[in-house]
């Protein structure tokens, strides 16, 4: 016959057991990332990337321009002009590109530039996202993302450091009504409503040093660790679930499409490529 | 009697001639002369004018980490009036600007405009001559 307390303990610990075994099975599903090779991309720069089929966009600081390049690396297409160019966003066939110098907003279409007309003026865009109407952008020196929505206009977050404000904010991205802010220079990621209500923090435990770049998939979060040459990611609830560190070299983006990741790298001009065969995001 | 009389006014006349001559052509070398003189100093002055015309500067800067850094004092640099053109080299932590000398930049203005761009100014040299990016360190 067992003792009430001895059962009691029995159980409690075999439930802990059965949780962290658990925990630890949902890590090995998420933690699918494999490094595969890196891809040269000579004479770039490279701060933004995008996916578009089986083709990847750059932007390239240095030269001012946005390159269409294969998976080999070899640019297809070239486009010059821009004024420093910087974190891109693609909806359908669009690509949206934020000159950091001039505070605009350009769009390339099939080889057509347009302006897209921002009805709050920026001080250094350092970044842009798009979803169906609604764009945002990294308003870096204001210290804030702006969300345009048609007529609309929200402000979210102000120069700071506290929970909902930002410190020279460098890359935005939409999932599920909510909007991912890589607060570089407060080494650290928040999410915000579109209201601009500030809804939860991210990454702030790892010691992130610059979170330059920022991807959000489904079930992930990805980011960007400019000066600790990692890329973190995360689960949606901001649980850590793999750490990146493969010879990068200042690292500023990531794209993730079909089971693949490509990581820029601004020093060496060469993307770290990853492939993940477990989770389709 | 009329031959004399003739020959009187000949040479009235050949002196007079030679009198306005002359005048003439000290008039055309003084014309000439001043026109040289008025030539060269322009010249003098255009080259004046080009020497100045542009003014340089090379700006240490603390704190040249990453793209969005180096660009971001780019473009401020550049909302400067009279900053003709702007060259960051983030490796050695310098700025170099080309200047319109008919407007003044003072060093209290670009430490300004550093810091506010949120950076710490260091040495700030000024000169007539370009720095050359490459060599100047």
């Amino acid at each position: 016959m067992i003792d009430r307390p001895y059962f009691i303990a029995f159980l409690l610990g075999f439930i802990t057991i059965l949780g962290c075994s658990e925990n630890k099975k949902e890590n090995r599903e998420q933690a699918l990332w494999k490094f595969n090779k890196e891809i040269p991309i000579d004479s770039i720069s490279p701060i933004g990337i995008v996916a578009q089929g089986d083709f990847l966009w750059l932007s390239d600081v240095d030269n001012n321009r946005v390159v269409k390049i294969d998976l080999d690396g070899k640019i297809l297409e070239e486009y010059s002009g821009f004024q420093r160019p910087m974190h891109i966003a693609i909806q359908d066939s669009k690509i949206y590109i934020p000159e950091y110098t001039s505070d605009t907003l350009s769009i390339l279409e099939n080889g057509t530039i347009t302006t897209y007309p921002l009805k709050e003026i920026p001080d250094a865009i350092a970044g842009v996202a798009v979803e169906g109407s609604k764009v945002a952008i990294a308003d870096f020196y204001n210290h804030r993302v702006i969300l345009q929505q048609g007529e609309s206009i929200t402000i979210i977050g102000k120069e700071g450091h506290n929970d909902g404000e930002l410190y020279y904010p460098t890359d935005v991205a939409f999932s599920n009504n909510l909007i991912y802010v890589a607060d570089a220079y407060n080494d650290r990621v928040q999410v915000f409503d579109l209201d601009g209500k500030y809804v939860k923090m991210i990454g702030w435990n790892e010691g992130i040093k610059v979170a330059t770049g920022i991807k959000v998939t489904e079930t992930q979060v990805i980011v960007v660790d400019f000066e600790g040459n990692r890329v973190l990611v995360y689960d949606k609830n901001g649980r850590l679930i793999q750490t990146l560190d493969d010879n990068f070299n200042q690292p500023t983006d990531v794209e993730v499409k079909d089971n693949k990741m490509y990581i820029l790298n601004y020093s060496t001009g060469v993307i770290s490529f990853y492939e993940n065969d477990e989770k389709k995001d | 009697m009329k031959k004399t009389r003739i020959r009187y006014s000949n040479n009235r006349e050949r002196k007079n001639i030679f009198k306005h001559t002359v005048l003439l052509v000290l008039t055309f070398f003084l014309f000439f002369a001043m026109s040289s003189v008025n030539a060269q100093t322009d010249a003098q002055t255009d080259t004046q004018t080009d020497a100045h015309e542009f003014s340089y500067a090379k700006i240490e800067v603390n704190g040249l980490a990453c793209p969005f850094c180096a660009y971001g004092l780019e473009k401020k640099l550049k909302e400067i009036d009279g900053v003709e053109s702007v060259e960051i080299d983030v490796e050695e932590g310098l700025a170099f600007l080309s200047m319109n000398s008919n407007q003044k930049v003072t060093r209290e203005d670009l430490e300004k405009i550093v810091t506010n761009a949120g950076f710490t100014p260091g040495a700030i040299d000024f000169s007539d001559k370009t720095f050359n990016p490459k060599d100047d360190r």
